[in-house]
């Protein structure tokens, strides 16, 4: 699984951060503004689309659930919104903090040749491996830097190189 | 019996701990006398933070030569003897004792002056304290004065 | 400010005392009566004898327990604090790096006395030469401090008084980025503060600062600069003499 690009959301939804595979274009670039409004427009549907399925989850006993209990708890608060979108070209991902910073990844899509149940598991299980090693690398170099204020746009040299490591 | 004045110096000169005690072991006749209580006669008491204070011009001139930390004795003063300790921080540690009877044991002194240091550096890591205060803590007191009755 | 009107004591404060307090618990040295405080009467004389008295159990503790680690997350977080609070009280870059530096000062001239004391004062010895407490700082303090030894130590080549410990990533700073339009604002200055008080307390007076000179891989390495004190170059040579 190759990462194309990754988006930060702040929990307003503005775009705080965004970095692309420089080797690995895979999608096109947009205009910066046409950034913001795709942030935007996630953070709308991700809003929305929990609203669809809040009131399953909440109805759920999780004593009877089948999910398992590594899901249910885990870093990951993303559990009723949007969580992925595929498509023949690219694949997108939604990670949720429990303070309600989105990480956005949009990835290769899934190759056709093998499509198989255990494909899409395997390329879920990647993206959420994925999301942990963000998530540290944001606990780290961003809300441990005292010249950071919570909610802006993320400029760290730091922080920038890391984040290239790890998606290139 | 010996009777003994130490005193905790600070980096400007300025005392920062002081206690007058005499020997806790008994020393053949004086058993009517509290034992430990410092036998000092009033003149003499008088001039010992003199005596003190004058060593530490002497100290000063012997802890840039010397790399112990126990300088071992540096002046002495009409039968009052002085010895001295130095710690890393420069604080330094003075004390001023009669020899009486002639029985003093360099190594009590070192010995004493390695625990009080021991006891001024748990002093320092309190909050409230900073170098250069008064050693005020009860519990400091109490704890050199059973130093005292150990060694001296 | 309202937060400005709370007046704590300052910790010099806390120990005046005047004439009339007096002590209640038989023990404690009063430094506006003199060695007369805390003379020995027969009460405290007994107690000594008897040890009817209970001693403080957290000084019991020995001073020699080995360093523990501290979660790094924690210690960040708590950096991240002391520069936010310093960068608000502060008018500018050289009061903000003073206030951190003023700051590691304190923990500078108390750690220099733990890990001295820590290492046995009766097999080491008392530092009083420039380069030989450099050395300790370098190694023995640093060890203390960060559980590792600073990258390197240096003589400047063309200044006489100049020195420098070099860290390739100072701890404090590891998730430190500094903004550009902060100029050559290191937030390492708090651990130049702790250079300066430790060098300061053991007689060898200097200006510590902190520069960030980045290399290959480094991108945090910060060279610590010590500038000693005229009167102390000058008394090292004079002891050479004599």
């Amino acid at each position: 699984m190759a990462v194309y690009s990754l988006y930060i959301l702040n929990k307003a939804g503005g775009l705080i951060y965004q970095s692309d595979n420089d080797r690995h274009p895979g999608v096109n670039k947009l205009t910066a503004n046409d950034y913001l409004v795709l942030a935007g427009t996630l953070h709308g549907v991700h809003a929305i689309t929990s609203r669809f399925t809040t009131s399953m989850i909440h109805s759920h006993d999780p004593n009877t659930t089948n999910i398992p209990a590594s899901r249910l708890s885990g870093p990951n608060t993303n559990k009723s919104g949007l969580q992925s979108i595929e498509t023949d070209h690219f694949n997108l991902y939604v990670f949720q903090t429990l303070t309600g910073i989105k990480f956005i990844v949009v990835t290769s899509p899934i190759p056709t040749t093998n499509l198989g149940r255990g494909e899409l598991n395997v390329q879920l299980e990647l993206a959420n491996q994925l999301f942990k090693d963000l998530y540290v690398l944001y606990s780290d170099y961003v809300m441990k830097d005292p010249f950071y204020s919570i909610d802006m746009p993320i400029k760290n040299p730091h922080f920038d190189s890391k984040i290239k490591q790890l998606i290139n | 019996m010996s009777s003994y004045y130490f005193t905790i110096i600070g980096t400007n000169d300025t005392p920062l701990y002081e206690l007058e005690f005499a020997s806790f072991k008994l020393g053949g006749s004086g058993a009517s006398q509290v034992p430990g209580k410092s036998q000092f006669s009033n003149n003499v008491k008088e001039i010992l933070p003199f005596v003190t204070h004058s060593s530490i011009d002497l100290i000063e001139d012997v802890q840039w030569n010397n790399n112990q930390f126990y300088l071992g004795k540096v002046d002495s003063f009409y039968g009052l003897s002085v010895n001295a300790f130095v710690t890393q921080g420069n604080i330094k540690f003075i004390i001023c004792y009669d020899n009486g009877n002639g029985r003093y044991d360099e190594n009590a002194i070192r010995q004493f002056f390695m625990e009080t240091n021991e006891l001024y550096v748990k002093e320092l890591m309190d909050p409230f304290y900073s170098v250069n205060d008064a050693l005020t803590s009860p519990d400091f007191d109490l704890r050199i004065k059973l130093l005292a009755k150990k060694y001296l | 400010m309202p937060e400005d009107n709370i007046i704590l004591p300052v910790s010099a404060s806390m120990s005046k005392m005047t004439i009339q307090d007096s002590n209640k618990s038989q023990f404690g040295y009063n430094p506006s009566i003199g060695a007369s405080s805390n003379e020995i009467t027969p009460t405290t004389s007994s107690i000594l004898l008897n040890k009817t008295v209970s001693l403080n159990p957290g000084v019991s503790k020995s001073i020699n327990k080995k360093a523990f680690e501290v979660s790094l997350s924690s210690l960040s977080f708590l950096f991240c604090e002391i520069v936010n609070w310093s960068h608000k009280k502060s008018k500018g870059i050289q009061d903000l790096e003073n206030r951190l530096n003023g700051l590691g000062y304190q923990i500078g001239q108390k750690f220099l006395e733990l890990s001295k004391t820590r290492e046995g004062l009766k097999y080491s010895k008392r530092e009083i030469k420039i380069v030989e407490i450099l050395q300790f700082i370098h190694s023995t303090l640093w060890k203390g401090l960060f559980g590792k030894i600073a990258n390197e130590l240096e003589k400047s080549q063309d200044v006489n008084n100049e020195y420098m410990i070099i860290d390739n990533c100072p701890l404090v700073s590891k998730f430190v980025n500094v903004p550009k339009d902060y100029g050559d604002l290191n937030c390492a200055a708090f651990i130049a503060g702790i250079i300066e008080g430790a060098l300061d307390s053991a007689g060898f007076f200097a200006d510590v600062t902190a520069h960030t000179m980045p290399k290959e891989g480094s991108p945090l390495r910060t060279v610590f600069l010590i500038k000693f004190d005229d009167s102390v170059i000058s008394k090292e040579e004079q002891t050479v003499q004599s």
